[in-house]
């Protein structure tokens, strides 16, 4: 018990950043819960939650990477219940993050409607009350299951194998409620099946994992010959090999795969494939970000300041992305003319991809220094900036005008990363931005 | 005639944490250095801002002549790196690694690196993804030998090796080495390698360079003295330089630097006391400075 209670406190307050955010988070819903049981609901008091449920996630934001590296760890061999305590571990955090939610939207449905005596004292109303409850805490589990395992993905396998998982996870997890609510058919018991399935599953895979890792042969990764015979394309372009940016098909591999699945989930509603394409297009830009770190090995090797060696990383960046860039503006085409979207959303929804894809790849050439508050906040900023730009694009007639007018501004927003990212290298550090101790910062 | 390095009162801070302090050092053609220190001592960081890979936050350091954060590139191809940590690719083999890295020199010599490859027993076509930590590091060795570089910088290469790689690495640095035309700056904890291959030595010790000079120096300025005195109970002794002194009734044992043999006779005259001068092996120089 005492060694599940350590992990957890180390997955919340393991690093200064995660610290802090949990206290911010847990203050924010401390706040809104006591101004929710005293006061009628409002917009803004809602805002003040989800701002605390978002810093709370983001502050336990370190568990599937920590969790990943002590299971894999030779510690957890040799230490007693290692593995069925760093499942508990898992567990409690799911439920610490998912509690809230339950708790605020049902003090938010309380405090629009009645209060808290009034629905205590009819058996009828605290009986739907206590029953949203449990419907919320066990999507807010389902969901809060699903970001964990993307954030694995995410920041464990660096490859396509990981790329593809990660972009399926974001779209189920995203899509899947989204039918259900449509269908209105969630239900507490289903949730609960759910969750059985998937812990269960889950569970009994991660503790008898070694043993099945034992006996199981030998066989090679999965897509590993597909990267091979893509990545044969070497010679001549070496500076992008070292950089990994000189093969760009696998990441256009890895978003057709979920852009196919897509097509079977979501038909062509604009609003929906306007969204994964910008969170497509941000994550293809996001790769960027190991660009400083590797850019070290190429420091030595040629006849480059530090200016001139970002200029020629920023070309093979864009050289990288701009396949990916073309593949999603290819399937909005596609699709945009498929489900006869106008000519103003196509104009519009374009421009958009770019900016997406711009911002994150100027902000990952711009993290020289690993991962500080900065670059955080900028990361969160950067992924949802396409999405708040997508809700105006997206209307049936977009108000042209004031797309424009923020598209301008994400240009210029872009423009000034660009030149936050050339300033930084102009003193680049690779003592600080050196893989391992990027690993070792995110892994702190 | 220029240095191959020169750096004069060189200090470097991440943040409040001062890890280097007042570094002045030159580095020549034919100069062999082993760089000594504890962990944490500043050897890496060291050799990080003597390539331009992070700047020096006090002083100035040029290689070849030139600001080592603004090498140009035909400086830049006269030097040879061995990262503490490889920067391999993982999705390589060997051959197409040993490729890459080649593609950025004009003059590689293949001929060597393939000889090498054959004599450390190095599998061209083996991914890099599956080779051991040792194979690695074997594998980033030849990328910094083949272009022959004129200055070669080995940060801790041998930490992983297994003795026999280690003898045939050695080996192949001596015969680099003895032209007198390249320097070799190489960090170890092995300190019997940089006994044997090092002649000059640097020991870091809290980012300062505790001392510099050459290996024969270092011996004959650190020694360790057995003192015998007369009666049952040493006099109070003023030995110059001492590091550490243990003493044990009428005798007493100590380690001085900076000894000389004028020392002794005075010491022997003012103290009433029998002196026998030891000279010790670098490793416990090394240990003495750090007690």
């Amino acid at each position: 018990m005492k060694a599940v209670a350590r992990l957890v406190w180390s997955y919340f307050m393991g690093s200064v950043l995660t610290r802090t955010l949990t206290i911010i988070g847990a203050v924010l819903l401390g706040a809104d819960l006591c101004i929710l049981a005293t006061q009628p609901e409002s917009g803004e008091m809602l805002w003040l939650g989800i701002f605390g449920l978002i810093a709370l996630f983001v502050g336990s934001s370190w568990m599937p990477l920590m969790f990943g590296r002590l299971a894999g760890s030779h510690a957890a061999r040799v230490m007693p219940g290692a593995r069925l305590k760093l499942l508990a571990s898992a567990l409690v955090t799911v439920l610490l993050v998912s509690v809230p939610v339950g708790l605020v939207v049902t003090a938010a449905f309380i405090s629009d409607r009645s209060s808290i005596p009034e629905v205590i004292q009819n058996p009828e109303a605290l009986q739907y009350v206590l029953n949203l409850a449990a419907i919320t805490l066990t999507s807010a589990m389902i969901f809060a299951g699903w970001m964990y395992v993307a954030l694995w993905m995410m920041t464990s396998k660096r490859n396509l194998q990981g790329l593809v998982g990660t972009l399926i996870v974001i779209l189920l997890f995203t899509l899947l409620p989204v039918r259900e609510i449509r269908a209105l058919n969630v239900s507490l018991t289903w949730n609960l099946q759910q969750l059985a399935v998937v812990w269960a599953v889950f569970g009994a895979g991660f503790l008898w994992w070694p043993e099945i890792k034992a006996r199981r042969p030998r066989a090679p990764e999965p897509f590993d010959g597909v990267t091979r015979a893509l990545s044969g394309r070497s010679t001549g372009r070496e500076f992008d090999v070292v950089l990994g940016t000189a093969n760009p098909w696998p990441g256009v591999l890895a978003s057709i795969l979920p852009l196919a699945l897509m097509v079977h989930f979501v038909g062509n509603a604009p609003g929906v494939w306007l969204s994964f394409l910008a969170i497509f297009s941000t994550v293809a830009g996001a790769a960027s970000g190991q660009v400083p770190g590797r850019s070290r090995a190429l420091w030595l090797r040629g006849n480059w300041t530090r200016a001139s060696l970002f200029s020629a990383v920023e070309r093979s960046v864009w050289r990288h992305n701009v396949h990916l860039l073309g593949a999603l503006t290819l399937a909005f085409l596609g699709v945009g003319i498929y489900g006869g979207y106008s000519v103003a959303l196509l104009a519009c929804g374009i421009p958009l991809l770019v900016l997406g894809s711009a911002l994150s790849t100027y902000l990952g050439l711009a993290a020289t220094k690993g991962l500080h508050w900065l670059e955080i906040l900028c990361a969160i900023a950067v992924m949802f900036a396409p999405m708040f730009l997508m809700k105006f694009v997206s209307k049936a007639n977009p108000d042209l005008l004031t797309v424009f007018a923020l598209e301008l501004g994400f240009f210029l927003l872009a423009a000034g990363l660009r030149q936050i990212a050339r300033r930084r290298w102009l003193d680049i550090d690779w003592v600080q931005c050196r893989p391992e101790r990027v690993m070792m910062i995110r892994g702190a | 005639m220029t240095s191959t390095v020169a750096a004069a009162r060189l200090g470097k801070a991440f943040g409040a944490k001062q890890v280097l302090r007042d570094i002045s050092f030159e580095v020549s053609p034919g100069d062999v250095i082993g760089v000594l220190g504890k962990n944490g001592a500043g050897k890496t960081t060291l050799l990080e801002v003597m390539l331009g890979f992070t700047p020096p936050t006090s002083g100035g350091i040029q290689v070849f002549g030139h600001e080592s954060l603004n090498l140009p590139g035909d400086i830049k191809s006269r030097v040879g790196f061995v990262p503490q940590q490889d920067e391999l690719l993982d999705q390589l083999t060997v051959r197409d690694q040993l490729r890459v890295i080649a593609s950025f020199y004009p003059h590689w010599d293949s001929a060597l690196i393939d000889r090498l490859c054959t004599e450390w027993g190095v599998d061209l076509d083996a991914r890099i993804k599956g080779m051991s930590v040792g194979e690695r590091q074997k594998l980033s060795i030849l990328l910094a030998f083949g272009h022959q570089p004129a200055l070669l910088i080995l940060d801790e290469p041998v930490a992983s090796l297994d003795p026999i790689a280690r003898r045939q690495f050695l080996e192949q640095l001596l015969a680099i080495s003895t032209d007198g035309q390249r320097a070799i700056v190489f960090s170890s904890h092995i300190v019997s390698d940089i006994e044997r291959l090092a002649n000059r030595i640097w020991i870091l010790k809290e980012g300062r360079l505790d001392w510099q000079g050459d290996l024969d120096s270092l011996k004959e300025s650190i020694v360790r003295l057995h003192i015998r005195g007369s009666g049952a109970e040493l006099p109070q002794l003023s030995i110059p330089g001492v590091i550490n002194i243990r003493r044990d009734g009428a005798f007493a044992t100590a380690v001085v630097r900076d000894w000389a043999p004028e020392a002794q006779e005075a010491l022997e005259k003012s103290a009433s006391v029998q002196i026998e001068v030891e000279s010790l092996g670098l490793e416990e120089i090394f240990v003495e400075l750090h007690r």
